[in-house]
């Protein structure tokens, strides 16, 4: 029902799009999901939005608009008015990776961020029952046998394939191995238990579906869980190939009237920080990491310039 | 496994538990019957509300909307020719001859009673076999997948009444509509013309509703009125009795046991049991004669393996923490945000919530009976009105259930353009079957042939390398020539 709701919502939201009024907010708020309901982005959306409704209080309804890797959702935010009243979650890729890969009407200048929620770091895993227990083993069998190692991803440019090429062009050895996609992270683990393919890199709540071992973290310090699996720097990565996070926040179109974007941000952080939310967070395995407004642009830059490095690898 | 059955039960028969399965049940079929709706998006309509239930019941809904919008797919394709979900698109072939006729009370208790066996066994093999079928599924990887998506490809033969010619024809269609979008393998963008709205391709919902529904109703637009006649009669179910199912029984377990099988691998779904199960039906049916004109035996291969998929698609999920599809997905992702953790594990770790929830899965099929009963009596003075009236709330609840899918306007103009396409290519004699099977079937099909020649270095050959591969293949070229061969051979004697 919600979702009827929702788009009842949307279209009165639509017959009353006038610029934004001095007591913003005045209508309800769409968060938009560039994902399929219920996939990972879908569902930390729906456990923000009532804290972030309680916060702004005004109404806030999520919505999904799906496809192209989240381009589409994105294409079509970008095209909006900035009022404020259309938000949507944008992770990593969506905002950094598909803009430079592909031939999409938005940039790194289209966009408001507002705040950012969640930061996971990646990691590289492989079948419990491989051979492999660091990533000095990998390199030599690589080395040894180039072109029989296959590392799989849950498609071109997703945050999957990011990782592997993270972990493999860092260490001089990614042309060496063959990159098989999927449609989606559930049939490449598939292949990872089958051993149709040998490494994965996804994050902490991914990895865990399976029986799994990580063999590197892209993170800056070594995680709470996996004390004795080194990161990405041990390993040798260097600079900006060495950390990794699936990153993600509230992107709203570019111009949004500072006043709008202070309430939102505040909002966002009341959110963030709610009880609830919290308890959301640690059920459902969100690595939680709060931006304001200006600190989640300066990053969200940074982030844009350092991953053309990571696009240029994989060859995208 | 079996033996926390008592204490699952215990969970499964309290005033929660049983509530969530007959309003789950309930709303799975209202909105599997709604066209354009589809379990996807049936099942991410009741996620949110299962954020503050506890988690056996939470689980049970989530499987009894499955489980119900699967079956009540097969309703609407009945009664007016659109498929609810694309896995009855297979169903429509038989079952609207057959409403036409008159028989659509008859027609859908063929369905009930197809889709509850097909159910029930799903769920029983899945309680006793899961972690074999489970470790059954892991010798697919991609180059066997590609195998039984070719042997489906096949159905498009089976499927086209008329011209073969324009059967194949029609699945090419199919085929390079599903090329449109990104590349599977290397992610750029193909016949999208730089357009944003075509990154993701054509939405298959709404193609399928668009050649379906929407040109049907162009057809009876473009007929002439001579009466205000009911558009089917229908007056409720009406069961088949016993001895009607004699001669039929062997192609229902045949349809259960397609349909079992291919729910278990990840990645092919009920669409493509559906339609390998219909064509199996078309071979080797006592009544392959009188397939797509109304016959009986085609409802019951089409939706007893749509309906065993479901259980099937639980297995991987459950014995490995891998969703087969996206249904299975939300499941996972509902049960990580009750602190439970899908993985090899889950069941050895929580015999009794499994226990709860494989016991829940017998129990909604078996509801289907009552319920899809009742909900068909409600339904059928709302068929009743006025051709015209029908047609509009048709196109408008098609429309309302396509821009729910994704909340993109493009989806309609998408079904506005298949529905007219559709009805251009039905009036020239070109089935729509082949077209969905070609879009259903194809991506599939591209993505595990290059991810297949990626693995053999660029070559094909080495595709046959494996046993399941090769068997399937040649079923596949059995299965295409064995009319050929038929027809040979009756020509000899005379």
């Amino acid at each position: 029902m919600t979702i009827r709701t929702s788009a009842a919502a949307l279209a009165l939201a639509v017959c009353f799009a006038a610029p934004a009024a001095a007591e913003f907010p005045e209508r309800p708020i769409n968060l938009i999901a560039p994902f399929n309901a219920g996939g990972g982005t879908d569902l930390l959306l729906r456990g923000f939005a009532p804290h972030f409704e309680e916060a702004i209080g005004s109404p806030v309804f999520v919505s999904n608009m799906s496809g192209g890797s989240g381009t589409v959702a994105a294409s079509a935010l970008s095209g909006q008015r900035p009022t404020g009243y259309q938000m949507a979650y944008m992770s990593i890729t969506v905002s950094t990776i598909q803009p430079q890969i592909k031939n999409v009407p938005y940039d790194v200048d289209s966009w408001t961020p507002i705040c950012s929620v969640a930061a996971s770091p990646t990691l590289l895993f492989v079948n419990n029952d491989s051979p492999f227990q660091s990533m000095d083993d990998v390199v030599a069998a690589v080395e040894a046998e180039p072109g029989k190692y296959v590392f799989g991803s849950s498609g071109p440019g997703a945050m999957t394939h990011l990782t592997t090429v993270a972990a493999f062009s860092g260490l001089g050895i990614l042309d060496k191995l063959k990159h098989l996609p999927f449609r989606g992270s559930g049939p490449a683990i598939k292949e990872l238990t089958a051993g149709n393919i040998q490494f994965f890199g996804d994050t902490e709540v991914l990895m865990q579906r399976g029986d799994f071992r990580p063999l590197m973290v892209f993170n800056d310090e070594r995680l709470e869980n996996y004390p004795d699996v080194p990161t990405a720097a041990e390993v040798g990565i260097e600079a900006p190939l060495n950390e990794l996070y699936l990153w993600g926040g509230l992107f709203a179109p570019a111009g949004v009237p500072e006043d709008v974007v202070a309430k939102l941000a505040e909002a966002c952080e009341t959110a963030v920080n709610s009880e609830g939310f919290q308890e959301f967070a640690t059920s459902s395995g969100t690595v939680i990491n709060h931006r304001g407004p200006e600190d989640f642009e300066a990053f969200f830059r940074s982030q844009y310039e350092d991953n053309r490095a990571l696009i240029e690898a994989a060859g995208l | 496994m079996l033996s926390s059955l008592p204490d699952a039960f215990a969970i499964l028969f309290t005033v929660e538990g049983i509530a969530t399965l007959i309003l789950g049940t309930t709303l799975g079929i209202v909105l599997g019957a709604m066209p354009g709706i589809g379990s996807t998006v049936a099942v991410a309509i009741v996620l949110p509300f299962t954020l503050s239930m506890s988690q056996a019941p939470a689980i049970l809904l989530l499987l009894a909307v499955y489980a119900g919008s699967v079956y009540g797919g097969s309703i609407s394709a009945i009664l007016i020719n659109t498929p609810g979900t694309p896995q009855s698109a297979a169903t429509c072939l038989d079952g609207y001859p057959m409403a036409q006729r008159g028989e659509a009370g008859l027609a859908l208790g063929w369905a009930t009673q197809a889709s509850i066996v097909g159910g029930l066994v799903s769920a029983v093999v899945l309680i006793i076999a899961a972690p074999q079928l489970a470790a059954f599924a892991l010798q697919f990887g991609p180059i066997e997948t590609f195998a039984l998506i070719l042997l489906g490809m096949t159905c498009i033969v089976s499927v086209s009444t008329g011209s073969v010619v324009k059967g194949l024809l029609s699945g090419m269609i199919g085929i390079f509509l599903s090329l449109v979008g990104g590349d599977p393998i290397i992610g750029e963008f193909r016949f999208t013309f730089d357009n944003w709205q075509l990154y993701s391709g054509f939405n298959l919902l709404a193609v399928v509703i668009g050649v379906f529904a929407l040109s049907e109703v162009f057809m009876r637009a473009s007929a002439k009125i001579t009466s205000v006649s009911e558009l089917v009669s229908f007056r409720g179910i009406v069961f088949p009795k016993l001895a009607e199912w004699r001669g039929r029984r062997r192609n229902l377990a045949k349809s259960v046991l397609i349909g079992n099988v291919i729910g278990v691998l990840p990645g092919t779904g009920a669409a493509t049991a559906a339609f390998i199960s219909y064509a199996e039906g078309r071979r080797s049916s006592p009544h392959r004669e009188d397939y797509g004109k109304g016959e009986p035996d085609g409802i019951v291969s089409s939706e007893a393996a749509n309906n065993a998929v479901t259980g099937g698609a639980l297995v991987p999920t459950m014995a490995l923490g891998i969703p087969g599809d996206a249904i299975t997905a939300v499941m996972l992702a509902t049960l990580t945000l009750h602190g439970i953790t899908p993985g090899p594990k889950l069941v050895e770790d929580n015999p009794v919530l499994i226990g709860a929830i494989f016991a829940g899965f017998f129990i909604i099929n078996l509801l289907l009976l009552p319920l899809g009963t009742l909900l068909s009596r409600v339904a059928a003075p709302l068929l009743r009105v006025r051709e015209a009236y029908m047609m509009t709330a048709i196109v408008l609840l098609c429309a309302l259930g396509i821009y729910f899918v994704r909340g993109n306007p493009f989806d309609l103009l998408v079904m506005g353009l298949a529905g007219v396409g559709g009805f251009i290519l039905r009036r020239q004699g070109f089935p729509m079957a082949p077209l969905v099977i070609g879009m259903v079937l194809g991506p599939t099909l591209e993505l595990t042939l290059r991810q297949g020649l990626i693995l053999t270095d660029g070559n094909f050959f080495a595709f046959f390398e494996s046993p399941i591969a090769l068997v399937l293949t040649i079923v596949a070229i059995a299965a295409l020539s064995l009319p050929l061969v038929r027809a040979a051979l009756r020509r000899k004697p005379a």
